[in-house]
């Protein structure tokens, strides 16, 4: 957490930035150029950075972005593992989540595939003290928000 | 229907007069139909097949001329045959929503999740005075339904109605000249300068590389581009034969012919870079002789590639595009990329070395540097790292004999 001296000496804060952008993917093209170029940021230090930081994720796998940007023109940014209805497609392999969750059943995942994604956002700078179990009981309930059902095992 | 046909055909003007590097081509397509401009332009000529490709589209689209809104998604999508890369050049909207703070946070994460392709949210210095309202300026592309997505996103947190909002059309070239802005002329090692096009530079007498990046990486105030920089300094000692590989800009190929190199050989998978570096090889003055640019011989081939290696100034290169391919041609090999292309084209990249000769990689984060030095030891000797900010170059001589 932040110490007394650096919240003392922190830069204004400009704008808040907010951008999904494909790991390893980070262009001066739409929609990284134009969100980042109305506040004049450096938009090849941004897209370097991020891919450089973006390496050990697949490719093209939409990373969330939060991006600080500084009166000064200077940015940080922090970056998010994708979304956990994005995981939950991906292993169920389904395209959209079900039109009606609760009553059909989209796809069927087990505890296996629920507790490799919970590593996962576990490395997450938010999640990072949560206990284990619980970031799978909130995955379990997303899921079932989307109608997919997680099983022990498969039948 | 004249009128409505003039007003579009002012309307196709405009966009296809844009100054980014793609649409300059197109707008030599524009001056051969309308005839507006002078000859001068026409230096590409490779566009001669596209010209008439492109007066088909126009009558075309001459006869949509009661369908103004489909007009311009039809001309980005005929640009889009002759201009790979019109991502780069489409327009964009900007939504500007106001709605209370508390929710504000919430509300732009629901518009990622349904359409938006960024948001952002000023901050203010006077909150504690200002009422409860903020706004959101979010970014949409043109083809997004934004009502339809800011319902959705409004319902997904249960607010229980739709935030008045405002939207705007905007052309891809304000953000370009937004973020040229932030370019300035920067020095890198004692009596070099990186300049950008359009300021002018600070010291006359130094040696000074003038840039326009357009859409392609390499501005020269990046910690990787500077690190490879001052190695290109300490290695280039007049004569050399150098590979630049993953060029971008072209700015570490034409650095080296200005240090003395006698040859420079960029390569790129982009083909944005490849013209980008084609202009500002022009811009400094560099022979075609000295410095050859294409993209990487393996990656796939568009009409468009083709073109551009069949280049009339280029074609005189075509044999050498031989040594390119030639292995353990060039005395110092730079590779400025990232993480993942380092470790995948390690036997590539080192081929075209001489034995003995230098290997510069970088655009990997301290991190990263156990990796690519267990990947490259079985290639390289004496490997150094340097470091700046948290950005590492490794540089090393191939071995001599390898196996």
């Amino acid at each position: 957490m932040s110490t007394l001296k650096e919240i003392l000496t922190r830069r204004p804060v400009a704008a808040t930035i907010r951008l999904t952008v494909p790991a390893g993917g980070a262009r001066p093209a739409p929609p990284v150029g134009p969100a980042l170029g109305q506040y004049r940021l450096n938009l090849m230090a941004f897209c370097k950075d991020f891919n450089a930081r973006t390496q050990k994720y697949k490719p093209d796998t939409p990373m969330a972005v939060v991006i600080t940007a500084f009166k000064d023109n200077t940015f940080e940014f922090t970056v998010r593992s994708p979304s956990v209805t994005w995981y939950l497609k991906k292993a169920a392999g389904l395209e959209k989540g079900s039109g009606r969750p609760g009553h059909v059943t989209a796809s069927s995942l087990t505890l296996k595939h629920v507790y490799e994604i919970a590593k996962v956002k576990q490395q997450d700078p938010y999640c990072q003290y949560m206990p284990l179990e619980s970031i799978c009981k909130s995955i379990i309930g997303t899921a079932n928000s989307m109608g997919i059902k997680v099983q022990k095992e498969f039948d | 229907m004249s009128l409505v046909i003039n007003s579009l055909r002012s309307h196709f003007f405009k966009h296809l007069l844009c100054t980014s590097t793609a649409a300059a081509a197109a707008s030599t397509a524009t001056a051969l139909i309308f005839g507006h401009r002078t000859r001068g332009i026409v230096g590409q000529s490779r566009f001669s097949d596209s010209v008439f490709f492109f007066s088909e589209r126009y009558k075309l689209l001459s006869q949509l001329a009661s369908k103004t809104a489909t007009f311009s998604t039809s001309r980005s999508s005929s640009s889009l045959e002759t201009l790979p890369t019109d991502s780069y050049t489409s327009p964009y909207l900007s939504v500007t929503i106001c709605c209370q703070k508390n929710v504000a946070d919430m509300l732009s994460e629901a518009l990622l999740c349904f359409g938006a392709n960024s948001t952002s949210i000023d901050e203010h210095d006077d909150d504690s005075e200002v009422g409860d309202e903020i706004c959101i300026s979010s970014i949409f592309s043109v083809s997004q339904d934004v009502k339809e997505s800011i319902s959705l996103a409004v319902d997904s947190i249960g607010l229980k109605e739709i935030p008045s909002y405002d939207v705007v059309m905007h052309d891809h070239t304000d953000w370009i000249k937004e973020s040229q802005e932030s370019f300035h002329p920067v020095q890198v090692i004692e009596g070099i300068w990186i300049v950008p096009e359009w300021r002018k530079p600070p010291d006359l007498q130094a040696t000074n590389i003038i840039l326009n990046p357009g859409l392609a990486f390499g501005t020269g105030d990046h910690p990787t581009t500077k690190l490879c920089l001052m190695l290109l300094y300490d290695v280039i000692k007049g004569g050399e034969v150098f590979l630049d590989y993953g060029t971008g800009s072209g700015i570490l190929a034409i650095a080296a012919i200005k240090f003395g190199a006698a040859f420079s050989a960029g390569l790129d998978i982009d083909p944005q870079a490849i013209t980008a570096a084609q202009h500002n090889a022009t811009l400094n003055n560099i022979q075609p002789e000295k410095l050859f640019l294409s993209l990487v011989p393996s990656t796939g081939s568009s009409t468009f590639t083709n073109e551009i290696v069949s280049k009339p100034t280029d074609r005189q290169h075509l044999n050498d595009k031989g040594v390119v391919t030639e292995t353990e041609k060039f005395h110092v090999v730079i590779a400025n990329i990232l993480l993942n292309p380092l470790l995948d084209l390690a036997d590539q990249i080192v081929s075209h070395a001489k034995p003995g000769a230098t290997v510069g990689l970088s655009g990997i984060i301290s991190e990263q540097v156990p990796r690519i030095i267990h990947r490259y030891s079985p290639f390289l000797e004496d490997i150094t790292v340097s470091k700046m900010d948290d950005w590492a170059c490794l540089a090393g001589f191939k071995k001599i004999n390898l196996g």
